[in-house]
């Protein structure tokens, strides 16, 4: 019995060894809209996580109005020294209460996330970085008033005596004060919302809404540097249209306005445009109806098939026989063979009986189950 | 608030340890035969543990495949992943509903009788096996990696019928169930 727990032991120790450690999802979650708890408990128990030792700040322009889009940009240093992280995981967060703690929840609205979209949460590849990883959202605030921002990052380290742990970390909180937008300041006006993300191959045709705005001068720039001056034309007063090219790969390139009019003028943020090839749309009807037909197929062919035959184990038993049927055959050849004709009684064959029908009923007629029988 | 993600971690974790542990059951008591006369002598247990725990996990997998559509990014079926998810998931339904309903027409004895056995037996770590590779392709689409990684299956590649063919299949399966339902157990 303990030989047999011995074993069982051994078989449990065995497979426990034989799972791997490593960071829950070294390929990344995708970029989102997520609470902090995502970073701080993704991978099931927060207690699993070690803690960054990457260095957090944000800036933030000196002067961020309500209801104008601002750059908020996360600096991230360290990078590749302390840990070696492959690819980094950035919040933007408007508080540390691990949920509900999106800007969203603080009256901000993310106008870009500098990679295509307009939630959080991004993930930066640290290749070619160095220790430096900057990542700007866009901002804008509903309301005046002091907001307070945080940057988080979650991690992975290739190396290290933490290896394959989940690191997180999360900086001090960045006070920023929003105020009221100066009365003619040229600026973009509150229901303009850019686009974030176009299809690769297609030109994009921005219609920019402005206020108190003159003239508008609009420069976009490539993902290597270059910054070009787009063709800018007022459709109405306050409107103004340009265009920026198609791209031939997944890539981003960002643009800003330039704006001026009778107030001050105002340079715009860069706002970023990615490029992406979108999956083809798929009808999920069919995709559905063949999911219920396998099902069905499957749960039918198991019921048809399964059903009682009688034919149990014992049933199907096959028995080896052969030593007895040997033995009843030898005894056959060895017995004395039994003459061909009943010996004849005393007396001579019964009256009335021929030789022929003695030669056949011989022996029954000595039983006496055939004419009268021996006396 | 949780998150659909959340909640259809949770429910795939559900799904895939109960599965899982059905699974090595099933397995157990296909073999039982074969084995050391401790474990056979307990197939009683283990075709309680092998069934009850499917039943759990049939019991949580429209949970999770449902969390899994409404947190899926970019839609249901954005992906070819998604809808081999969803052809994995629901024939491993399918397969563990029609084990579960055998093993409650025929009961116990079933595993008395070869043909019942192997039935059983099969049909159980197949559907078994729809489920953990289901798990796989939703680790594949979610995390970029999966313990069945070494299996190199094409997550990414649909084998899609034209819906005239998967109606004729769904035909097909009503009459397969029809028969199976009067079947005399």
């Amino acid at each position: 019995m303990i030989n047999q727990r011995v074993k069982v032991l051994v078989l449990l120790l065995v497979l426990v060894a034989s799972t791997t450690f490593s960071a829950a999802e070294p390929g990344g979650n995708g970029d989102g809209l997520r609470d902090m708890q995502c970073g701080g408990a993704c991978h099931g128990d927060a207690g699993q996580n070690a803690t960054s030792l990457l260095t957090l700040s944000i800036e933030y322009p000196e002067h961020v109005w309500a209801g104008q889009p601002a750059e908020v940009r996360i600096v991230v240093e360290g990078v590749d020294v302390a840990h070696d992280e492959q690819l980094i995981g950035l919040f933007l967060l408007s508080s540390t209460n691990a949920n509900g703690d999106t800007p969203l929840e603080d009256g901000w609205e993310i106008l870009s996330n500098g990679q295509g979209g307009s939630g959080n949460y991004v993930e930066r590849s640290t290749d070619g970085t160095g220790s430096i990883l900057e990542h700007t959202w866009v901002l804008r605030a509903d309301a005046i008033g002091a907001k307070t921002l945080y940057a988080a990052v979650h991690h992975a380290d290739a190396s290290g005596p933490s290896q394959g742990s989940p690191f997180f970390g999360i900086s001090q909180g960045f006070e920023i004060n929003v105020a009221s937008v100066p009365e003619d300041l040229a600026r973009i006006h509150e229901d303009f919302t850019p686009t974030t993300a176009r299809e690769v191959g297609e030109d994009l045709t921005v219609l920019l809404h402005t206020k108190y705005t003159d003239a508008t001068q609009v420069e976009w720039r490539t993902e290597d540097g270059a910054v070009i001056q787009a063709t800018v034309n007022s459709t109405e007063a306050n409107y103004w249209q340009f265009t920026l090219p198609a791209a031939i790969a997944p890539s981003t390139i960002e643009w800003r306005a330039t704006l001026s009019g009778e107030g001050p003028s105002q340079t715009t943020p860069w706002f970023a445009v990615s490029a992406q090839i979108t999956p083809e749309e798929v009808d999920a009807l069919p995709i559905y109806l063949q999911g219920l037909a396998m099902g069905l197929v499957l749960f039918g062919a198991v019921l048809a098939m399964q059903r009682h035959t009688g034919q149990t184990d014992e049933s199907l038993k096959i028995y080896d026989e052969t030593p007895t049927i040997e033995a009843l055959q030898q005894a056959e050849e060895t017995a004395e063979p039994q003459p061909a004709i009943a010996p004849l009684p005393e007396g001579g064959l019964p009256p009335g009986w021929t030789d022929e029908q003695w030669q056949w009923y011989g022996y029954e007629y000595l039983a006496g189950t055939y004419g009268d029988g021996p006396q | 608030m949780i998150s659909p993600n959340t909640l259809h971690v949770v429910a795939t974790e559900l799904v895939v340890g109960a599965f899982a542990l059905s699974g090595v059951a099933f397995l157990l008591c296909l073999a039982h035969q074969y084995l050391p006369g401790s474990i056979r002598s307990s197939y009683r247990s283990l075709d309680a543990v092998a069934h009850a725990a499917m039943l759990f996990g049939l019991i949580a997998t429209p949970f999770a495949i449902w969390t899994g559509l409404s947190s899926a990014p970019g839609g249901e079926m954005s992906s070819p992943i998604l809808a081999n998810k969803m052809l994995f998931s629901m024939s491993g339904l399918g397969l563990a509903s029609g084990v579960l309903l055998a093993r409650r027409r025929l009961g116990i004895s079933l595993w008395d009788e070869p043909r019942s056995r192997l039935t059983q037996g099969v049909s159980g770590l197949g559907a078994v096996g729809f489920m953990l590779v289901t798990a796989s392709a939703g680790g594949t689409f979610s995390r970029g990696e999966s313990l069945l990684d070494w299996l190199h299956l094409p997550y990414d590649e649909t084998l899609l019928m034209p819906t005239a063919l998967s109606a004729i299949l769904l035909l097909v399966g009503i009459a397969c169930t029809t028969i199976g339902l009067r079947s005399n157990a």
